[in-house]
């Protein structure tokens, strides 16, 4: 593949994966420097990339794979043990000072699971099918709809909750 | 749309059970400007998906890592090696540097302050013993004054 055929490939996604990275680390810069580092990567394995059918999917894969692999070392070099898989509403509501709706569901986001995060983002925003989210996270398409409704309670819950407390 | 259809396209969004096509009727709803009282409270999230997928990056990418770059890692080996060198060089230059005959006559210097601590301990220990003749002296002297 060369090199301008291989970029041409690439950069009409690279919002999509900017989007993912940046749903799962928070920063945009850690989530640009995610994306780069994905794009080295898949030039790297170029000789690979015509046995994937779909460059696309196989990019999302690897950027959620890199994310959560650099969310691990940092919490390893920092020694933090964070909680997200039993997240109380609690401490939800404590992360939301958003008043504006908008900003405030992507607070409650923030603080969903990993795997309900990824499993929004693709769905919601970036609209993919259940059958590409389940091979993406090489997972099957029942656990994809079950993390994607739990997603989407949590944040109807949070917000709802919030929405009231902020008019009464 | 009607109300009853969007409020069951809710539950089923709830439940995950909705089409793309079906979500995208729940986004464009919500995003309208004739939202149903009862429904305003699920207008925030509805905006939100609308607007996270019109995020993007400026960052230009590249996909090959910068020549600059390898070179500045090479420049850190070298720099890295220096160093190295410079402390092994002055560790080295910091002992003593003896020839051959400088050895031997350091060797033959120790042996014989040796022989002559040897030497003076035994006579200290002589003179030691000289303290007796003294007393013996005095005791005589004592005696025959």
């Amino acid at each position: 593949m060369e090199k301008t055929e291989f970029i041409s490939a690439i950069m009409p996604f690279k919002d999509k994966l900017y989007r993912l990275a940046k749903r799962i680390l928070v920063s945009k810069d850690e989530a640009e420097d995610a994306v780069q580092e994905v794009f080295f990567k898949l030039w790297k394995g170029k000789k690979n990339i015509k046995n994937y059918k779909n460059i696309e999917a196989f990019a999302i894969t690897m950027t959620k794979n890199y994310c959560l692999d650099r969310l691990k070392s940092k919490q390893a070099a920092n020694l933090k043990i964070v909680h997200s898989n039993y997240q109380t509403t609690e401490n939800v509501e404590k992360n939301i000072e958003a008043n504006d709706g908008v900003a405030m569901v992507f607070k409650i986001m923030e603080t969903l699971p990993q795997q309900q995060r990824i499993v929004l983002q693709l769905r919601d925003v970036e609209q993919f099918e259940f059958s590409e989210i389940a091979k993406m996270l090489d997972s099957n398409e029942t656990a994809v709809r079950v993390a994607l409704s739990r997603a989407r309670k949590t944040v109807r819950d949070v917000m709802i909750k919030n929405y009231n407390y902020g008019i009464g | 749309m009607e109300l009853d259809k969007i409020k069951q396209l809710l539950t089923a969004y709830f439940e995950g059970n909705t089409s793309l096509a079906e979500d995208n009727i729940l986004i464009e709803y919500f995003n309208s400007d004739n939202i149903d009282n009862s429904l305003l409270e699920y207008g925030p999230i509805f905006k939100a998906l609308k607007t996270a997928k019109t995020e993007s990056t400026n960052r230009s990418f590249s996909i090959e890592k910068s020549q600059e770059k390898k070179l500045g890692k090479r420049w850190y080996a070298a720099a890295a090696t220096i160093v190295v060198l410079i402390g092994v060089g002055a560790f080295y230059f910091s002992q003593p540097q003896y020839t051959q005959e400088e050895k031997e006559a350091l060797m033959a210097f120790n042996e014989s302050k040796r022989a002559l601590l040897l030497l003076s301990e035994n006579l200290n220990k002589g003179a030691e013993q000289l303290t007796f003749v003294h007393q013996f002296n005095k005791t005589k002297n004592r005696i025959f004054e």
